[in-house]
């Protein structure tokens, strides 16, 4: 690809509105030139030096491009062009708000991913060639990903996307030796290309009814066509990446695969690429605004609840937060369906509560997710075990990841005063303006999404009180190959990093609603100025519960100082804890994470599928053997529809086995048919 | 200010009245009106014992558990003045600051490592849940009847004035005494005197907290007893003057206390499987009430 150089475009763009692009062409060209030089380092240099080079060249590309996207955003958007070859044509680079907001937040998370990642894989000694691999990957990931924000012309994008999605398929199989490993890695490409497809298809049908691959195209045929069926083959492929319910089934695999680091990434950001992909499409949109809105909410707060149900009863922990992550796409969800809706019917303040909730989730999730992944990786990396029942007291022995783990949880369970509870008060704002309608239909659904978010809040703090309990508090519960320690600095120093930025967003909220603001104001023309009533409205809203946040923290420390100050004259006495008169517990007997969720389990049978593994105790067994029983929760989407159709669809496949019959002469002979068909055609005009 | 000085008035006889009407209706004179108070008290100046199990959760848990209610109390109006805070939404602020007192006070259970107290906070964990949605249900019809998000402005324009209004109020009395019950582990949901642990819901988290740390638990019980019986207050006093509006708040508290002794002296607690049921029994309490306020703005055509 050639980079044309900015000079002869400039007069162009100063007519858009779009001005200084000298400077973000230099900037662009440096972003190559240390992508450049970084994968060549990378391959070239020592082994001991790999992981912080690639630390320094991410850092450095998440510099230059967070300039770039700044400059995104406060010009109200960047527009460059790149010549892709006679068969891509001019491929438009454009960067406005919306872009450089997921632009941001990829740099952070890959940042901090990277520095966790040196104090990772330290414990791993591969082969040189894998850890090559891996660090460049990374590198490349994080590109993919800009580049998916960035480009404008659907094969372009369809490039930037299958690089993001193999990327990550490899940094997903670090650990190749491990069937489970690759079987998860397999059910992660085939999904990724099940949305590729998907994508493919719907630019291929705007290409079809407006002759260009361009984005503006997708505009052009939503002005002129029915918006909701290419809408919703875009949201399926943009769906399956960002893991909606029925969507979702890669990721409770993949995450538990990959290294912690990777898995924070792609929990962070890559199924926020989905988020992003359909937001772009939402800017495109014309007319059924309502229509796709209510589709969404509704779709949303049933993913919402799926999620965290299952996250609740699953006891390999990254397989719960991989839930978890679905849980709060639901959440996302449900601030873009209330932001549809209100772009239906011009209610801009439904756009703005639920766009920017929406928006500010985002960011929320992609921070709580990875400090989450991050701090779950070290007890991994300590343990070498994901079963939270094999574990237990590790509170001692870790404290600080078990602050970390608290902290994550509580902000992800949207708990005041972390920064969670920000963004679902904004949805929640959305939701409750919503109400007032006209129309009952619309009232009821948003009253009832209303108590489903309330759902998904209760049972988020079941699932984290159960994972942080399991995890980190009471006793060991089986004795472990080492002892585990807490972990490097160079693994707890992006997490305390994480933790500063969320509590930056919980008490100066409204900087960053002030962002989401100028965003909504230049992408979705929500007309809203810094001065209107109802923004004034919200941000002094925030503002009060920032001040309150502060009030809160400042009477805990109070109670605990009068707490310390009354109760530390008195004397207290040590004893092992309370056993009902029985003297001779063991750590087997605490409560176990699947014992703490049974009773919801038992209670959503019907969505949470438990397999039950054990041999019935029959009549004439007098003296019964020693026996095993084990139970496991299935997923309800994967066992009820897609384990019957992949089924029903082998036993159709199987049908055609004898083509591939092994002989190198009947292959030719299909390779003859083929050409004889093409030849054929062409010369009796059959193909066009 | 005046509803936090009203609440912490009532939480000094509330739960004296409960143990009075349950001591009468069981035909004994009874401990007096101030007794729970004088428990605190005591508590406040004894030593503790830990568990050597624990580690600083369960040090901290008591602490923010008490000051979550103290937060979420600040935010409750009394009638139609304000309390110490007041915004848009606040209902939620108020519900998640609950949960995080919640949150401590299950994992500082997890603490300790024994069985019955993760029993008793894996039950206390799904009936707080269940009892979220009928709370939020209850509060959107109210911000749907009157226009506003914030408790004070809900509270300052309801006005309960026709027959619907008053079969509303009724109901919403219902579903908030419910939640209190829930929320406070009270019959019919929980026993608070069982003596053996299997049954226990909330009593057996606490079982390893002593002293100071007790002394805050059981105290942020009765603010909490008192904080819901002013919700409850708030649904008839909007429109009343002062004069009229303080002896109607401490009847109403008089009255929800006594018929929590009533409750618990004639009642037997539900069935362990069958609290759930019942809980999510009065979300639909709650949608119902959603209805009634779709009648009441002529909705329905």
């Amino acid at each position: 690809m050639h980079f044309i150089s900015s000079q002869d475009q400039t007069t162009l763009y100063s007519m858009m509105g779009f001005e200084g692009l000298e400077n973000t062409g230099f900037l662009f060209d440096t972003y190559i030139g240390i992508l450049l030089a970084g994968l060549i380092g990378i391959v070239v240099l020592s082994e001991r030096l790999k992981p912080f080079f690639s630390a320094a060249i991410v850092l450095l590309v998440s510099i230059v491009t967070s300039l770039i996207a700044i400059r995104g955003i406060s010009q109200n958007g960047l527009e460059l062009h790149l010549f892709g070859g006679s068969f891509m044509g001019d491929i438009p680079l454009r960067i406005d708000a919306l872009s450089a907001w997921f632009m941001l937040i990829i740099n952070l998370t890959v940042t901090t991913g990277v520095l966790y990642g040196i104090g990772y894989l330290k414990a791993y000694k591969p082969v040189k060639t894998i850890i090559t691999l891996h660090w460049a990957l990374l590198v490349i990931f994080q590109s993919s990903m800009l580049w998916v924000c960035m480009v404008q012309n659907g094969i372009a994008f369809l490039i930037a996307w299958e690089v993001m999605s193999l990327s990550s398929l490899f940094l997903v199989v670090f650990d190749h030796t491990d069937a489970k490993v690759i079987k998860a890695g397999i059910n992660y490409m085939v999904q990724m290309h099940l949305s590729v497809l998907f994508l493919t298809v719907a630019f291929i049908w705007v290409y079809f009814k407006t002759g260009t691959f361009d984005f503006n195209g997708i505009n052009l045929y939503f002005g002129l066509n029915s918006n909701t069926w290419l809408f919703i083959v875009f949201f399926l492929g943009f769906g399956l990446k960002a893991g909606f319910m029925g969507l979702h089934s890669w990721l409770p695999h993949a995450h538990p695969a990959a290294p912690s680091h990777v898995s924070g990434i792609m929990s962070g950001v890559i199924v926020k690429m989905g988020i992003y992909g359909i937001f772009r499409m939402i800017t495109y949109l014309k007319t059924d605004y309502i229509l796709l809105g209510d589709i969404i909410l509704t779709f949303s707060v049933l993913t919402g609840i799926f999620g965290i149900m299952n996250a609740a009863v699953h006891r390999d922990f990254k397989k719960m937060l991989a839930y978890c992550t679905i849980e709060n796409i639901g959440l996302i969800g449900i601030g873009i369906g209330v932001g549809l809706i209100g772009l239906g019917k011009g209610q801009n303040v439904l756009v703005f509560l639920g766009f920017g909730g929406a928006l500010l989730h985002v960011l929320n999730h992609s921070l709580f997710k990875s400090l989450l992944f991050y701090s779950a990786g070290s007890v991994y990396q300590q343990t070498h075990t994901r079963d939270m029942n094999q574990l237990g007291g590790l509170i001692k022995k870790m404290p600080q990841t078990a602050l970390l783990f608290l902290i994550g949880a509580l902000a992800i369970g949207g708990i005041p005063p972390f920064n969670g509870f920000i963004s679902e008060f904004l949805i929640y704002s959305g939701l409750l303006a919503g109400i007032h309608s006209v129309d009952i239909a619309q009232t009821t659904l948003m009253v009832l999404s209303v108590a489903g978010m309330s759902i998904i809040g209760g049972i988020s703090i079941f699932a984290f009180t159960k994972t942080f309990g399991t995890i980190f508090l009471g006793s060991a519960r089986t004795q472990l190959h080492h002892e585990p320690k807490e972990v490097s600095s160079i693994m707890l120093v992006p997490q305390y990093l994480i933790v500063g930025i969320m509590l930056c967003v919980a008490l100066f909220s409204n900087t960053f609603l002030h962002v989401i603001i100028v965003l909504l104001n230049g992408v979705f023309h929500v007309n809203m100025e810094i001065g209107n009533a109802d923004y004034l409205r919200y941000s002094s809203v925030l503002q009060h519960i920032s001040l309150y946040s502060l009030l809160f923290m400042a009477v805990i420390g109070l109670l605990f100082f009068i707490r310390k100050s009354i109760a530390g004259k008195r004397e207290s006495t040590y004893h092992s804890t309370w056993g009902c008169g029985y003297v001779a517990p063991t750590s087997r007997m605490q409560y176990s994470g699947k014992s703490f969720t049974k009773p919801l389990g038992k209670l959503f049978n019907f969505v949470l599928i438990e397999k039950k593994n054990y041999n019935e105790l029959k009549s004439n067994e007098i003296f019964p053997q020693s026996r095993k029983y084990s139970s496991s929760y299935l997923d309800f989407w994967e066992h009820w529809l897609i384990n019957p159709v992949i089924k029903y669809l082998n036993l159709l496949i199987d049908q055609f086995k004898f083509f591939q019959n092994g002989r190198i002469q009947t292959y030719v002979l299909y390779g003859i048919v083929f050409i004889m068909i093409v030849f054929i055609g062409t010369v009796l005009n059959l193909l066009h | 200010m005046l509803s936090l000085i009203l609440i912490l008035i009532a939480s000094l006889f509330f739960t004296g009245i409960i143990f009075r009407v349950k001591s009468i209706a069981s035909g004994r004179k009874g401990p007096g009106l101030f007794q729970p108070v004088k428990d605190v008290w005591r508590l406040f100046k004894k030593g503790s014992v830990y568990s050597e199990t624990t580690s600083f959760v369960f040090q901290i848990a008591p602490v923010i558990y008490f000051s979550s209610v103290i937060m979420a109390i600040l935010v409750v109006p009394f009638g139609s003045t304000k309390g110490i805070i007041s915004f848009d939404g606040d209902f939620i602020f108020f519900a998640y600051v609950l949960a995080l007192g919640k949150f401590f006070s299950i994992i500082s259970a997890m603490d300790t490592g024994s069985s019955f107290e993760g029993m008793g906070a894996s039950r206390e964990a799904l009936y707080s849940m269940f009892a979220e949605p009928a709370f939020f249900i209850l509060m959107g019809s109210f911000a749907l009847l009157t226009g506003y998000t914030s408790f004070l402005e809900i509270f300052s324009t309801l006005h309960l004035g026709s027959y619907i209004t008053y079969a509303l109020g009724i109901m919403a009395t219902f579903v908030l005494v419910m939640i209190a019950m829930i929320e406070n582990s009270r019959m019919p949901i929980d026993d608070p005197k069982t003596h053996l642990e299997l049954t226990m819901v909330h009593e057996v988290m606490i079982l390893d907290n002593s002293g100071f740390d007790l002394g805050l638990i059981l105290s942020s019980g009765y603010l909490k007893f008192a904080m819901y019986g002013t919700l409850i207050a708030d649904l008839y006093i909007g429109g009343l003057s002062m004069a009229y509006a303080i002896p109607v708040f401490l009847l109403t508290q008089v009255a929800f206390a006594v018929s929590v002794g009533l409750i618990e002296s004639f009642m037997a607690r539900f069935r362990m499987s069958h609290n759930p049921q019942f809980i999510f029994a009065l979300s639909s309490v709650s949608l119902l009430i959603f209805l009634g306020v779709l009648l009441v703005l002529g909705k329905f055509v």
